[in-house]
């Protein structure tokens, strides 16, 4: 276990944190090259140096050992920018059948699976697109967990790419929004990604189709850094310290 | 470097950029390859509210920004510090470009109002486009174009009013050379009306053209003039054509459009138009001809009109009136033509309900002219427009004829009010009708009431009395008019403190400054929710157009008459003309458009316009008519050196 896991200052954003590379299999030489470059990870650079991957899936149903993904969408920030032109999206050929539960949230049916590549194949490629880029979702726990399992499958490996989460960067937001002591029991709070996005006013996307829902991460993603702590967060640990802050308040 | 091609997808571009510039102006006039570039390697960036995204003379500019959501507000700051704003944009709105096209710094700071999405767009890519595309360059670099106006009139018909049948564009597209259906038929003055006759009764037309022996059209007769001036007054059939033919014969030139043929046929009350082509005379074109071209034509509603002999029928047929306009807004006719339609109608009613009622009350003591003011005066009358009139009758010689005159003249206003009222012309709110004593005056009256306007002004009642230098004979004896309209004229001459007092009336409409999101910008900052179409975008061209005419002598009465009399007279620039009568127009077809929509909904029509309605193209072509409102301004202060 490297030192990084363990002191890693980011954890407290982090929803979950990749388990230790004892797979059965060989760790996949891309995998390896990931873990070695976080190892030596600095956090103090202006946020602009950095790059995000912002991702989602769609998957089968909830549960992580039985259930499978079958879409994976990712969007690339740059210098904070939305690089709206190098996005990744493919569909997935789970082993099971893609249940009508399911089918009738992402509307990928189970004929439009069947032409699709199955998920060891798309995986490297996945690895390849998020590069040494920190990973960015909401609920990033859910399809973190679901793609490292598969990782460890298949590849021997897992991503150790720094997470951030939205949904916990939105819970960071309100509570900075809070006014008085009884804010905090207000249970009429949604969390979820599409009315995070109707409620700060920002450009909506189709739901439920990984793409669509990495990009409206994405622009959450962006709206959270810039109005987070008066929009003074300009390092990566800044967006850190700015988390910690209102946690022990 | 990390790119990669899904090996299936529905789509790997998520097209956002794309399908945002596909409804964008002026984007969405490129080709899709040129969008596909523009897109390719856009960027997505957000300016939380009160973020400076450009600095005036410092940054420089790496994109071209499109904001997809929110506002920004771009301003101007001089040595001394002090900001003037200059624009708001909202959704869908550009800014970097000037920049990018001048090669130079920011030409103005550009702070986000809200919080703010942008697309960031290649700025080689546009530049790229910006040289191979006109259109694009012109949008950027032309404030108010011509390309762009043509759009949004052809906009206003498509969008705004939903079709009723096919809209065919045949009455402002066909030339009247195509309605000839057959070859000149001319015979010489000397033939017999007998032998004329016979030869249009064989040849089965109705109309025949009379030459004199050079072979020269020298006059007319028709089918009508053979029942009406021989056979019922019982002239002998040898009567040679020459002592009954209507002469002279109206012309039309060939290449006119039905339209034009239309609208000369119902001021003239003629149905035979002699159609002229290089100062020959090329054939005839009758109402009928053009009726048949045209189902719903003004000219049905006209006889019907001209066929009423009872105040119930006329009240009846001038409720149809919108409906005989409608067709022609739809086919592209536009709002001069359309407010000159109205205008003769609405006339012929006048001129019906006003004969009916000399007819009833007997005819009048002394000569009398029933003057036209305001929208009705100038020929301007959109639907429903409020009652502007007055009365003028010749001086009486005596008292007692001064008292018989009053009697008569003050009834016979009364009641033509309430039959117009009737007919659907709501009173004047200000009372300027001929049932009021102090607009029915002799002739002696009214020529004191403008030599006091004009000589000793003050400024309310200039205010005041604008509407009444918009006047016009309607009914009656029309030479009155005519006096005190050259009279008026006359003492004009030289009144530069009227005229500055004119000019200065011109300023109290500040034009607002854009259009942000669904509000009207005032030039304060302030929102503003509905647009007063009358008060803020026509009136100042009203008030324009009655100055410089009145100063330099043009008796027009018609807004657009009177720019286009003083272009011609020198005394406005030909590009602040042209720019002018484009704005003009613009605004009083989105009025028309706006009313007729309101009047069909059942709804009375009105001047305010919400601009939630509007089309980004609309909005862009009316901003661009304010500003021609600030050049006009800009023009009456050099002229009359007013330092406002």
């Amino acid at each position: 276990m490297h030192m990084l896991t363990m002191t890693h200052p980011l954890q407290s954003l982090f929803s979950w944190w990749p388990s230790l590379p004892w797979g059965r299999r060989d760790e996949h030489a891309l995998l390896k090259a990931n873990r070695e470059y976080f190892a030596a990870f600095s956090q103090d650079k202006p946020l602009t140096e950095y790059e995000f991957v912002v991702f989602d899936t769609e998957l089968t149903g909830l549960n992580e050992r039985r259930d499978e993904v079958v879409s994976i969408g990712a969007v690339r920030i740059r210098e904070m920018r939305i690089d709206l032109q190098n996005c990744f999206y493919t569909c997935i050929q789970p082993d099971q059948y893609v249940p009508k539960s399911s089918t009738l949230i992402h509307r990928i049916t189970p004929c439009q699976t069947e032409e699709a590549p199955k998920l060891e194949t798309v995986l490297p490629e996945f690895v390849s697109f998020c590069g040494q880029a920190l990973l960015v979702g909401h609920n990033i726990g859910l399809d973190i967990g679901f793609v490292n399992r598969a990782l460890k499958k298949h590849l021997g490996g897992a991503l150790h790419n720094p997470c951030l989460d939205t949904m916990r960067l939105a819970m960071l937001y309100k509570e900075s929004q809070w006014e008085n002591y009884y804010d905090r029991y207000n249970l009429n709070v949604s969390y979820t990604l599409t009315d995070l996005s109707k409620e700060y006013g920002l450009p909506l996307f189709d739901e439920h189709n990984a793409l669509q829902d990495a990009m409206q991460t994405a622009y959450l993603f962006l709206f959270f850094v810039h109005k987070l702590h008066g929009g003074k967060i300009k390092t990566l640990r800044d967006l850190y310290v700015a988390g910690r802050n209102w946690r022990w308040i | 470097m990390f790119t990669v091609k899904a090996p299936q997808s529905h789509s790997l571009n998520p097209g956002v950029v794309l399908e945002f510039l596909q409804r964008t102006l002026p984007f969405n006039e490129l080709s899709p390859g040129a969008l596909e570039e523009l897109a390719e390697d856009a960027a997505l960036d957000f300016f939380p509210k009160g973020t400076v995204v450009l600095t005036q003379g410092v940054t420089d500019i790496s994109h071209l920004y499109l904001i997809q959501k929110g506002g920004v507000k771009l301003y101007l700051q001089d040595e001394s510090g002090a900001v003037t704003l200059k624009d708001f944009r909202g959704e869908g709105g550009v800014f970097g470009a000037l920049g990018i096209i001048r090669g130079a710094k920011a030409s103005m700071t550009v702070e986000a109002l809200e919080d703010t999405f942008c697309f960031l767009l290649n700025k080689q890519t546009f530049l790229k486009l910006v040289t191979n595309d006109p259109r694009l360059a012109q949008y950027y670099l032309k404030s108010f174009s011509e390309n762009y106006i043509h759009k949004s009139f052809s906009e206003l018909r498509r969008q705004r009013l939903t079709p009723k049948g096919e809209g065919s564009l045949i009455l402002f597209s066909v030339p009247v050379s195509d309605m000839i259906k057959r070859d000149v038929e001319a015979a010489p003055g000397t033939y017999s009306v007998q032998k004329a006759a016979e030869y249009m009764a064989r040849h089965r037309i109705g109309s025949l053209l009379v030459e004199d022996a050079k072979g020269i059209v020298r006059g007319i007769i028709t089918d009508k003039d053979l029942r009406s001036k021989v056979v019922a007054k019982g002239l002998e059939y040898r009567t040679p054509l020459r002592e009954i033919m209507s002469s002279p014969v109206r012309t039309i030139p060939a290449d006119a459009v039905c339209f034009d043929a239309l609208l000369a046929m119902m001021t003239h009350q003629i149905h035979h138009l002699a159609v002229e082509d290089g100062g020959k005379i090329v054939g005839v074109v009758t109402s009928h001809d053009i009726m048949v071209l045209q189902g719903q034509s003004p000219l049905y509603l006209f006889r019907e009109i001209l066929g009423q002999r009872t105040f119930e029928g006329i009240h009846e047929v001038s409720r149809h009136v919108p409906q005989v306009v409608r067709p022609l807004i739809e086919e592209g006719g536009k709002a001069d033509n359309i407010t000159r339609v109205i205008t003769v109608l609405n006339d012929l009613i006048l001129d019906r309900l006003l004969t009916l009622l000399q007819e009833q009350l007997g005819p009048p003591p002394l000569p009398f002219c029933w003057m036209l003011m305001g929208s009705e005066g100038r020929k301007e009358q959109t639907f429903r427009t409020d009652q502007d009139n007055a009365l003028v009758y010749a001086d009486p010689r005596d008292d007692q004829e001064a008292q018989r005159a009053e009697a008569y003249f003050s009834r016979f206003a009364e009641e033509a009010i309430e039959h117009l009222v009737k007919c659907g012309f709501p009173r004047c709110l200000g009372d300027i009708m001929a049932s009021n004593p102090k607009w029915r005056l002799p002739y002696s009256g009214w020529r004191a009431n403008f030599d006091r306007w004009v000589s000793v002004p003050e400024p309310q009642e200039v205010l005041h009395s604008t509407i009444f230098f918009d006047f016009r004979p309607g009914y009656g004896d029309k030479a009155l008019a005519e006096r005190l309209r050259d009279h008026l004229t006359k003492t004009l001459q030289g009144k530069e403190l009227f005229f500055r007092h004119l000019a200065q009336d011109c300023f109290t409409s500040r034009p607002p400054l854009s259009f942000f999101r669904n509000f009207i910008v005032e030039r304060d900052g302030e929102h503003k929710n509905r647009l007063d179409l009358k008060a803020r975008g026509l009136v100042p061209f009203w008030d324009f157009a009655r100055l410089m005419a009145l100063r330099h002598g043009s008796q027009e009465t018609n807004t657009l008459r009177r720019l286009k009399a003083v272009a011609d007279g020198g005394h406005i620039p030909e590009e602040l003309y042209r720019k002018s009568r484009e704005a003009y127009e613009l605004m009083m077809q989105l009025r028309l458009v706006h009313q007729l929509k309101l009047l069909e909904g059942g709804k009375t029509p009105n001047n305010f316009v919400d601009p939630a309605e509007l089309s980004d193209l609309e909005k862009q072509t009316l901003k661009g008519a304010f500003s021609v409102i600030t050049s006009l301004q800009n023009f009456l202060k050099s002229a009359f050196m007013l330092n406002v």
